[in-house]
């Protein structure tokens, strides 16, 4: 397994938002996060680079890296912990002060103090594999969410993690671009790259995922291959749930 | 002869002798020591506004005390009574400092509590997903702040350093109550010789009217270039 997670808690004050996860995720494999708003599938997934420090529990990568965080961890363990993993983010959060490719190159250049000229081929290939060479000295404010987004995937692969972590990728979109960025995840999903994938988007989760995870109320509800989890679900909230998305009105 | 004198202070009409002679004494004044003190000044007191800043900001409860204290402190007295204690104060219980160093280190220590203040609001609002961006990509917390925060907190912090930076300019002239021969001191002398009180001190106001309009003809030019990469 790549990442094994086991009895994550996490709360904000008073409300317990994770209630003991455990999961693992297959390197390679794509697992798409789905539930409703206010479930905690955004925060597990903050938590699995400490963006949210869990308050309790481990978090393992492979054979050679457990982090446990009964007692608080080291800046050190969690730079490392960090560093395992690149995040996208619903709000892009591209740094607004330089142009697209040199948002790419800030992890390689300025973390992991690769030699500029090799960052800025790797750069110059990874924006294109999102299809935005030609884009790659705009600023972020001249690029539209679906660009900014791809960039944002872009400056995430740069420093080359292990797991890509994906927080409803797609929500900020406007409808019409959304395909543009699952285009790309979609490509990623093919190159073989792990992936965790938070997202609202049950057609795209069915179609990539190996795997789909269902958490509801702080617990992971159901869990299974997305033929049999969105299709024939077990538990009566995953039905619920998949019926009020699938049937709004 | 002390009434003529006065009676010609009165007269409207402009000496233009008297601003030839004037103009470049004040002139000299404020190259030798109004522009030093301000430049000088305002670059060590935005160091210390910077550490300020950072350590209000920090986690440390001992760190943040010692800076809110000083912050308070040079906000809640007059910038006279500051450049007195330093000047004539320290002189009186045996610790003498030359006018200037002693105009220097008051300066600083003001600009240094007020520019902490400014360059602490806005770190804060660099949006909160700049520094998890930063973090996500394994930056530590020195990294993040120096190239992803800092750069933008100092576009938004240009403007009101700015008129920092102006107000810091015409408040050298203080530095003329403890001997500095800036440019209204140069002017002062001038005028208890010559009783031409309103001409000095219009030309001396002139001065300074022409070197902050000149900062903030600057001042433009840094908003716009640090705009750059912000939508319109």
């Amino acid at each position: 397994m790549l990442l094994s997670v086991e009895n994550l808690h996490k709360s904000f004050g008073e409300m317990n938002v994770l209630k003991g996860i455990d999961l693992s995720i297959e390197k390679g494999s794509v697992v798409a996060i789905i539930g409703p708003s206010g479930s905690g599938k955004t925060t597990m997934l903050r938590c699995f680079n400490a963006l949210e420090m869990p308050d309790k529990g481990t978090i393992q990568f492979e054979q050679d890296f457990k982090l446990s965080f009964d007692k608080a961890p080291s800046k050190k363990e969690i730079l490392q912990l960090r560093r395992k993993s690149g995040m996208v983010f619903q709000s892009y959060n591209l740094f607004p002060h330089k142009t697209a490719i040199e948002n790419v190159m800030e992890g390689p250049v300025v973390v992991q103090k690769k030699e500029k000229a090799a960052v800025k081929k790797l750069a110059e290939s990874l924006l294109k594999k999102v299809g935005l060479e030609e884009k790659m000295h705009l600023y972020p404010h001249q690029l539209s969410g679906g660009q900014q987004q791809r960039v944002g995937i872009a400056r995430a692969l740069a420093i080359e993690p292990e797991l890509m972590l994906f927080d409803e990728p797609t929500s900020a979109l406007d409808p019409e671009i959304v395909g543009e960025v699952l285009h790309v995840i979609r490509d990623l999903a093919n190159e073989g790259w792990t992936m965790a994938i938070v997202t609202h988007e049950l057609k795209f989760a069915e179609e990539v995922a190996d795997h789909v995870i269902f958490i509801d109320g702080g617990h992971i509800v159901e869990q299974g291959p997305p033929a049999e989890l969105l299709k024939n679900p077990q538990e009566p909230r995953t039905r619920q749930f998949l019926n009020r998305i699938l049937n709004p009105s | 002869m002390y009434l003529n004198n006065l009676l010609a202070a009165a007269d409207p009409i402009v000496d233009w002798d008297l601003f030839q002679s004037s103009l470049w004494p004040m002139i000299q004044g404020g190259i030798q020591y109004t522009i030093p003190l301000t430049l000088i000044s305002f670059a060590i007191g935005l160091l210390i506004a910077l550490l300020t800043a950072l350590a209000r900001l920090s986690n440390s409860k001992i760190l943040a005390g010692i800076a809110r204290v000083y912050v308070s402190a040079i906000r809640g007295t007059p910038l006279l009574v500051q450049l007195s204690i330093i000047f004539f104060g320290l002189a009186s219980i045996g610790l003498v400092i030359d006018p200037f160093p002693s105009a220097v280190i008051a300066f600083s220590l003001n600009v240094g509590a007020y520019a902490s203040e400014i360059i602490r609001a806005s770190i804060l609002s660099v949006p909160k997903g700049q520094w998890e961006a930063g973090q996500a990509i394994g930056m530590t917390h020195r990294q993040a702040l120096a190239r992803i925060i800092l750069p933008q907190a100092t576009r938004v912090s240009i403007p009101p350093l700015s008129n920092s930076f102006i107000s810091l300019v015409k408040d050298t002239s203080l530095a003329s109550t403890i001997l500095v021969t800036e440019l209204f001191r140069k002017s002062q002398e001038i005028a208890a010789r010559t009783y031409e009180f309103m001409q000095l001190y219009i030309t001396a106001a002139i001065l300074y009217w022409i070197v902050c309009f000149t900062l903030s003809v600057i001042q433009g030019r840094i908003e716009k270039r640090l705009d750059r990469y912000v939508a319109k």
